[in-house]
């Protein structure tokens, strides 16, 4: 501060001592008043925004599953929302359903964008253009994945016709119990993301590590093995998080592409909403997909924190 | 990124280089042929298995897309609402991601996590709790319904990328300025603003973007009187009937303003906006 008033003292011509001190002391006590309220004041718009569009539907699904949100039947407190989803055998297919998507599909994205990370370690030309080519599907929509994949691999699809020219019969991939298509179709968006995530990471290790231990003797698969991978691994499991979630809550997909039974569970909560306005059920599914989003997150940074102290050590 | 290792080999080198290419191009390319070759599907005539290639190809399928208004009315709506909700998140986050990007304060951990977790909640769960709420207060199948209800998935990411951006400006500068006489305005006016504007652009760009494809939200929310362009697609894809000639074209406008917004980050924005907005669709 002191440096503040002197250089601006001789900026200026000299103004009277009084009237500068008053000048100075509003600035300072503006400045900090700034510093106090006015800060919590410039974040109240977006923050709050997204505070009440978080509590709300939380808020409302939470109501609503115990039957308190009052649609036509009047409002009484009671469980048989949650007893009608956990006694239906076609809840539980849809959960698991669900589940092993977002396993899948979580567990094939990060080994394929991490070895296609591995691959673009390596200088090679068209390096660049893979580079860009893999943004593409981030700001390609899911839906147009979903229309590129069912003309590709569905039946009647391109690769159906080429099979039957010689002579194969092509395999049923869409519509599949296994989800095969639905997984093909939520990776298309899913590895680009995991595959930029994991180069930020690996761009962020610093490079004399690399260069110290390649000096010091290691080969490229030590180092690989002994510091890239420990020092990737809380930047690409976030990335997993962030895939599995995204995945466990899939509709648009799922509802195209996935087989009759089982539904997706996000499907299935759609259609309880949206077309026989079972709200209480509806509510409750949502509850189950937000404990569970809850549980991962919270498993997610239990494990980091162990990570951490591995990696410290 | 820059490459790590590098092959000593010049033959290898080279081979690796064309393999990776040709399978990226082969993954990339060829189902947008496929996309193109189903919209020029003669209707007369059909595409049927196993011809690989359409037995005809004509218009008619553009015409037709053309002249019902369906698609127009879509592409329209789709992208008043991608107007508003880049104006809507450009006002509501700016001062937020300019005060979280400063700030010092303990408290700026907590607002960090909550402005994040709109991204780390399914969006279905959000869809159908605020699908809801906005039955119950009247916003239910309106334009104003759709707008809100992507602001609050749209929004986390514009904060971010202002926040990022009001994070990075030095603050030297802002001390040399006050030092050369520049009172708390001028700052603001001549060093803070100029520099938060590739980021305030980046922003909308990606928040436009953002909301001209978004599905899920506005698909609860507006079905079936607001229909936007990715839900005409969803509808023609097999929501509604499956179609694919017209799924084609629906795909393929809804394709190039994707295609156009890569382009321009890849050309003028800084690599860090894509990664900070593109965490989740």
């Amino acid at each position: 501060m002191t440096v503040d008033t002197a250089a601006r003292g001789e900026a200026h011509r000299p103004a009277p001592p009084g009237l500068m001190r008053t000048q100075e002391r509003l600035l300072t006590a503006g400045r900090r008043w700034f510093e106090r309220s006015g800060a919590i004041l410039l974040l109240l718009p977006g923050a709050g925004y997204i505070a009440l569009a978080m509590a709300m539907p939380l808020l409302q699904l939470g109501l609503g599953s115990v039957g308190l949100s009052g649609s036509g039947s009047g409002s009484r407190l009671s469980l048989d929302a949650f007893r009608v989803v956990f006694a239906d055998p076609m809840m539980r297919d849809a959960f698991l359903f669900s589940l092993r998507i977002a396993v899948v599909t979580t567990l094939l994205s990060v080994a394929l964008a991490a070895g296609l990370a591995m691959l673009l370690m390596f200088a090679f030309p068209g390096r660049r253009a893979v580079i860009l080519l893999a943004k593409v599907p981030l700001v390609v929509p899911s839906l147009i994945a979903a229309f590129l994949v069912l003309t590709m691999i569905g039946p009647g699809g391109m690769f159906a016709r080429m099979a039957h020219h010689a002579g194969l019969q092509w395999p049923q991939l869409v519509h599949d119990r296994a989800g095969l298509g639905i997984t093909l179709v939520l990776m298309w968006h899913e590895v680009p993301v995991t595959l930029l995530i994991v180069i930020a990471v690996v761009a962020s290790i610093p490079r004399d590590l690399i260069d110290a231990a390649r000096n010091l003797g290691a080969d490229a698969w030590r180092v690989f093995l002994r510091i890239l991978l420990p020092l990737a691994v809380p930047g690409v499991s976030a990335a997993a998080v962030l895939v599995f979630i995204d995945t466990f809550g899939a509709f648009a997909v799922p509802s195209l592409l996935g087989p009759a039974y089982p539904q997706a569970l996000p499907v299935t909560m759609t259609t309880e909403f949206l077309e026989r306005a079972h709200w209480e059920v509806a509510s409750a599914i949502g509850l189950i997909v937000a404990v569970t989003t809850i549980a991962v997150l919270s498993l997610y940074y239990r494990l980091l924190a162990g990570t951490d102290r591995v990696i410290a050590a | 990124m820059n490459p790590v290792w590098i092959i000593r080999g010049r033959f290898a080198r080279s081979a690796l280089g064309l393999a990776i290419v040709g399978v990226a191009a082969l993954v990339f390319m060829l189902p947008i042929i496929t996309a193109v070759l189903w919209s020029l599907v003669d209707p007369d005539v059909g595409w049927f298995p196993p011809d690989v290639v359409p037995a005809s190809l004509s218009l008619a399928n553009w015409d037709h897309m053309l002249a019902i208004p369906e698609l127009l009315e879509s592409l329209g709506r789709s992208l008043v609402i991608a107007v508003l909700v880049t104006l809507l998140c450009t006002v509501l986050g700016l001062p937020t991601g300019f005060s979280l990007g400063r700030g010092r304060a303990r408290y700026m951990r907590v607002i960090e996590v909550l402005v994040l977790t709109p991204l780390m909640m399914p969006g279905i769960v959000l869809a159908v709790g605020l699908g809801a709420v906005f039955i119950r207060i009247g916003l239910s199948q309106t334009v104003l319904g759709v707008v809100l209800v992507q602001t609050a998935v749209i929004l986390p990411v514009t904060i971010r990328i202002v926040a990022a951006t009001a994070r990075a400006i030095p603050g030297d500068l802002l001390d040399a300025a006050r030092n050369l006489g520049a009172g708390s305005f001028a700052v603001g006016r001549h060093v803070v603003v100029p520099l938060l504007i590739p980021g305030i652009l980046a922003a909308a760009l990606l928040s436009f973007i953002g909301s001209l494809e978004e599905f899920l939200l506005s698909f609860v929310v507006g079905m079936p009187k607001v229909q936007t362009l990715p839900m005409l697609l969803w509808a023609y894809l097999g929501g509604r009937s499956a179609i694919l000639s017209y799924a084609a074209v629906v795909a393929l406008v809804l394709l190039v303003p994707a295609l156009v917004v890569l382009a321009v980050v890849e050309r003028f924005l800084k690599q860090e906006y894509l990664a900070a907005g593109f965490g989740k669709a």
